[in-house]
């Protein structure tokens, strides 16, 4: 069987990536990174970066640097060997992002970029990258009392006290639950909202997605948690379902990680 | 040397796979090394071989699934043996084949199945070495007389601990068989080792019940409630998963204890966390013990036979426990998780302690008994100028015989039992 190219990578705190791969042929090989684009849509953004003979022994590195931030979405990585030859797409080898792991502690400055490097299902490397100008990061989940209760920190933009946070059912944009965000007492852009399933319960079934308005007459953020080692999140952070009068409500993060609500009929 | 390993499926996730084509990869510095799959399901293995190992596979299941010799029973490979469903007399077959045409020196048959069939039907001038990755008390007394009578045939049998060897010594009568240790090698990690401040507790293997990752779950509970910031991580796939998601629900702790899905290999993970952890009632050695402690972490086990005790050495690099007692264990990673200098020290500890697993030392002895055991079956090559060929035809004939006897003896037993049922 022939042998697969496999590509380490490296993150570091400020975010920069080190790939590093031994490929068999190499004159003036590049790294490719292709914004996945939407079905059935081409090709637009590409960022090539150049591989650096690393040491002896064939090994190649490129470095993506923190800035420029890359556009959000899922970025697949291919090895072009040589300006004439076509190009390859890469599989990860070690993927070494422990840096991330802790990512929620740190401060955020506007705008917020977020690259976590990823196995795709297909076995790939790729780069799942978000570019948001403010975020605000959902921590821990609390179903206790009939209520739903978050607590998020928001990055890249000031929370003030007219803060709120609003639902709104993704079918209809206008039907939106709001709520209070309250600051918590240690601040650094922390903040808690409640919302009582009853509420969900009563303005019907549909998918309810979350976003903080910091202020008064500021753009809404979404919350979502993104500023971890974990790219694809749905199947990891799962929340219990609530049944009430009626109404199944389940949190859940969204393939982008966002966060969100799933209210269906009970029956 | 010229080396042939004989695994199960290749293409699957697991201990066996993993050791074996650790110790292929280095053998295969050295040595011609091939690994022979029985069985294939998909296009690439979830680790890479070597480049220097071949793999090839006798059954492809996404073509021959429905071969008619596929719904026909297994007659070599042992009824009584774990996999005896997923063998056939397609297997039967395409296992005698490659064995009768292996141009190794030395064939290593890497399940109990398996190496009966290497027992029974290994070319005369071929080396036999059995490994076994479970252990004898664990296998049902149906298999433990299969394999007494048929392990007669093998020239090495090596277990994973000391503790199975004393048993296979003391309970098989195998005259003539080696019976050895060999512990599975671990190699050298590449990424950085762990540095013990990240707030993860990790844990991997496959969501199967001996495992005790309720157990596991059950005692973090603990943790969580003195260290909310702390997280537990479960890496792997399998039929407790619903079970384990459920029992997380039930005790509120979504906000701390993940089922992350399978990861291979699990370095990069390992050293995203600073303790590992593994509950089981039972661990015949105890892989993910070794490859966590490699990367730096220090280990929390229960003291189940036969593996974690050969491993851990209590409150040095890691803490054994008693089997099933979660409060226990619960304790014993609290202690981990609340002195960070206690912690590091003993991560510095099993990245010593764990050295002894490095390829370097397992595939040295590995090396030798091969080699022991290729001179022992007298280095003679099939149609190889030498004297007293016909002495020894009729050597390899009688030898033949006896396991075909045994063989026709064993599936008539078989048959018989059927028809009692």
């Amino acid at each position: 069987m022939s042998t697969v190219l496999r590509t380490r990578c490296t993150v570091d705190a400020d975010g920069r990536i080190t790939f590093r791969l031994s490929p068999p042929e190499a004159a003036r090989p590049e790294l490719v990174l292709v914004l996945r684009p939407r079905k059935g849509l081409p090709e637009e953004t590409i960022h090539t970066l150049v591989l650096e003979p690393d040491g002896g022994e064939g090994e190649f590195r490129a470095v993506l640097e923190p800035r420029p931030a890359l556009a959000e979405g899922r970025w697949d990585v291919y090895l072009r060997p040589g300006p004439d030859s076509g190009r390859e797409r890469l599989r990860p080898g070690p993927r070494d992002v422990r840096v991330l792991v802790d990512g929620g502690v740190r401060d955020r400055p506007s705008p917020v970029a977020v690259r976590v490097p990823y196995t795709t299902k297909d076995g790939f490397l790729a780069i799942r990258a978000w570019l948001r100008t403010a975020h605000a990061e959902a921590g821990p989940l609390v179903l206790a009392d009939g209520a739903m209760t978050v607590r998020a920190r928001l990055h890249g933009a000031e929370l003030t006290e007219a803060a709120e946070v609003s639902l709104r059912l993704r079918t209809d944009k206008d039907t939106v639950l709001t709520v209070p965000a309250r600051a918590a007492a240690d601040g650094g852009g922390t903040f808690t909202f409640t919302v009582a399933h009853a509420q969900f319960a009563g303005a019907g079934s549909g998918i309810w997605d979350a976003f903080l308005r910091p202020a008064a007459d500021a753009t809404p953020v979404r919350i979502g948690r993104l500023l971890d080692d974990v790219a694809d999140r749905g199947n990891v952070f799962v929340y219990p379902r609530v049944t009430v009068d009626g109404a199944v409500v389940r949190p859940y993060y969204t393939v982008d990680n966002d966060l969100s609500v799933e209210v269906t009929d009970a029956a | 040397m010229k080396v042939s390993f004989l695994i199960h499926n290749a293409y699957g996730i697991g201990g066996t796979i993993t050791t074996t084509f650790n110790l292929a990869g280095a053998l295969a510095e050295r040595h011609e090394v091939e690994i022979v799959s029985v069985l294939r399901h998909r296009e690439h293995p979830h680790l890479t071989p070597h480049p220097g190992v071949r793999l090839r596979a006798l059954v492809d299941l996404r073509r021959e699934r429905d071969h008619p010799l596929h719904r026909r029973p297994a007659q070599v490979f042992p009824a009584a043996e774990y996999r005896h469903r997923q063998y056939s007399e397609l297997t039967d077959r395409r296992i005698a084949e490659s064995l009768a045409d292996t141009p190794a020196d030395v064939v290593i048959g890497t399940r109990p199945g398996l190496n009966v069939h290497l027992a029974v039907q290994a070319p005369r001038h071929v080396a036999r070495v059995g490994q076994e990755h479970l252990t004898l008390d664990n296998h049902s007394p149906a298999l433990r007389t299969a394999l007494r009578r048929a392990y007669r045939g093998l020239d090495v049998l090596t277990t994973v601990t000391e503790a199975d060897a004393a048993s296979y010594r003391r309970k098989m009568r195998l005259p003539g068989v080696r019976v050895e240790a060999l512990p599975n090698s671990v190699p050298d990690p590449v990424l950085p080792t762990a540095d013990g401040t990240a707030k993860v507790v990790v844990a991997a293997g496959r969501l199967v019940p001996v495992k005790r990752f309720d157990l596991i779950i059950e005692a973090f509970a603990r943790v969580a409630a003195e260290f909310p910031d702390w997280q537990l991580r479960i890496y792997g796939k399998g039929e407790e998963q619903d079970r384990l998601r459920g029992l997380i629900e039930r005790l509120g702790l979504w906000n701390n204890v993940f089922l992350m899905g399978a990861a291979t290999p699990m370095e990069a993970e390992w050293v995203k966390g600073s303790i590992g952890v593994a509950a089981s009632d039972f661990e015949p050695f105890g892989m993910t013990l070794v490859e966590a402690m490699r990367c730096g972490l220090p280990f929390v086990s229960t003291d189940c036979p036969h593996g974690p005790r050969e491993i851990i050495k209590d409150g040095e690099d890691g803490r054994l426990v008693p089997v099933g007692d979660s409060a226990a264990f619960g304790e014993a990673l609290l202690g981990l998780v609340r002195d960070d200098e206690l912690r590091r020290r003993m991560g510095r500890a099993a990245l010593d302690n764990a050295r002894r697993f490095a390829p370097g030392p397992v595939v040295a002895r590995a090396e030798g008994m091969l080699q022991e055991a290729i001179e022992a079956r007298g280095g003679d090559r099939p149609g190889a100028p030498s004297g007293g060929g016909v002495h020894r035809t009729l050597v390899s004939q009688g030898h033949a015989a006896r396991d075909l006897a045994r063989a026709a003896a064993s599936s008539a037993l078989r048959t018989v039992r059927k028809g009692r049922r």
